[in-house]
């Protein structure tokens, strides 16, 4: 099969597939927001979506939680193709957890009340053990004395590494980023990619919807471009950033600056 | 025409009393309008189209009504609805009032809620909680101290119309303070004597809330 191919299944790949997408459309009234998008992610793998702004990236990484419901084709998530019923997608929700670009961190609580309140409030579990987990989470992102901190005292730096541990808590399969450095001050970029980043080398399974072509580049398995709701190109990092084959993707990463 | 301020004293302990009723009314009502208020407001939001069509009938129904009217109403029906039950004027007022000031207070949290932006919800959606759980815990909790100042305004406006209780005889300040004029025919004392009771009582509680508009408008 040739690399470039948008359909881009991928064989001979050893890696289990965690999530498909077959051919998914999703249109947002007479606009087609995504119009047959095809794509795999593996098991332990970095998938990043690239591409132009209103292309379908973050719409994609939204279905695949079911924020949003699709119109055409299907997604099909360890084995079983998501429903959109709400205890279907509370279903999904909670083995998934997704990371926005603007935090949305709670703001009546506290970073350790933000991490707790995911398996405190859906998995049930007591308050002692969810605070104990909550706090080994502020650790592993570096924010070990900041648990008694209103997001409001935090810099965005901190508070989206908050939301990654507030993600974290419920022991997702695999993590959605959407544009998760995107609100944020340059100078705080590097703290929140460096947390994805051991995240990635701890195996855990990421769709990564970024403008950080660096990122991508070092972090990434495999990178999907979108334009216009289609993928244009998909393959690893070494062919869209070293040789890319698409016109399009080529201009993309030009019009960023990108020269390799 | 000659002015006996006396009779205000001499009737002190009716006034009292009087204020006290009307105090009383007040918290009252409050406490079965706001759990009334947010019960009618999620029935209003519902999925299920009768639950939410019932909601929106009370709202409409009740806030676009005199309150007065809504007392009287409820004076003459609650007897024929349930003629085994003896309603005391204190609690067919309390009915009338707490309908009235409910559907206030549907109004007050749909717009709290509304306030709330959609990430939020999402975020919490994201989670894997539900409906109820992303209301409970993230909708809810910003909504209501958004509201404060809101819910502080309308207890003031109800304080003030618990007077119109009076209509169906509940013992408050204004009843007692008509009664006594009644008797005696000292018109100009009592009504005086009503509006310093009322404004000393209502004035500490606007101040109140002004207070509280500053104080949560610059956390937000």
């Amino acid at each position: 099969m040739n690399a470039g191919d948008p359909q881009g299944a991928r064989k001979g790949s050893d890696k289990p597939p965690i999530v498909i997408y077959e051919n998914v459309v999703k249109r947002f009234g007479t606009f087609t927001a995504l119009n047959g998008v095809s794509a795999q992610v593996n098991a332990g793998e970095v998938v990043c979506l690239i591409g132009p702004s209103g292309s379908g990236k973050t719409t994609l990484l939204r279905c695949t939680n079911v924020l949003e419901t699709i119109d055409g084709g299907r997604i099909v998530f360890e084995g079983a193709p998501i429903g959109s019923t709400p205890n279907q997608a509370r279903a999904v929700r909670q083995r998934m957890g997704m990371v926005f670009q603007n935090f949305e961190l709670f703001p009546h609580m506290t970073a350790l009340e933000n991490v707790a309140v995911g398996p405190l409030t859906v998995l049930g579990i007591d308050k002692e053990s969810a605070t104990r987990k909550a706090q080994a989470l502020l650790d592993k992102v570096g924010l070990s004395t900041k648990g008694s901190n209103y997001p409001s005292a935090l810099s965005g730096g901190q508070q989206q590494r908050v939301a990654i541990a507030r993600a974290l808590a419920m022991d997702p399969e695999m993590m959605l980023f959407d544009e998760p450095t995107s609100a944020l001050d340059p100078e705080t970029v590097g703290e929140v990619l460096n947390v994805m980043k051991k995240l990635a080398e701890d195996g855990m399974t990421m769709v990564v919807v970024t403008h950080e072509m660096a990122f991508a580049q070092r972090v990434g398995d495999w990178i999907v471009v979108f334009d216009h709701g289609r993928i244009v190109e998909q393959g690893p990092p070494q062919q869209i950033f070293d040789a890319p084959t698409e016109e399009r993707t080529r201009d993309f990463l030009g019009h960023l600056g990108w020269t390799g | 025409m000659n002015y006996d301020w006396s009779v205000i004293w001499d009737f002190r302990s009716e006034l009292a009393s009087g204020v006290w009723t009307t105090i009383q009314l007040t918290f009252a009502t409050m406490a079965v309008a706001i759990p009334g208020g947010l019960t009618i407001m999620l029935l209003r939001q519902s999925r299920f189209r009768l639950l939410s069509w019932f909601g929106t009938f009370f709202t409409e129904f009740f806030r676009n009504l005199p309150l007065i009217l809504v007392i009287y109403w409820v004076f003459y029906i609650l007897p024929t609805l349930m003629p085994n039950v003896d309603f005391p004027p204190f609690a067919t007022g309390l009915v009338a009032l707490a309908l009235g000031v409910s559907a206030y207070n549907a109004e007050t949290f749909r717009a709290g809620v509304n306030s709330i932006r959609k990430g939020q919800t999402e975020a919490a959606m994201a989670l894997g909680m539900s409906r109820w759980q992303v209301m409970r815990k993230v909708v809810l909790p910003q909504a209501f101290r958004r509201i404060l100042p809101m819910l502080a305004s309308t207890w003031v406006s109800l304080f003030k119309d618990t007077s119109l209780v009076s209509v169906i005889a509940v013992a408050d300040l204004t009843y007692t303070a008509l009664e006594i004029r009644a008797k005696n025919y000292r018109i100009l004392e009592m009504l005086t004597a009503m509006a310093v009771i009322y404004w000393c009582l209502g004035y500490p509680q606007a101040k109140f809330v002004d207070w509280m508009y500053r104080k949560i408008g610059v956390t937000e």
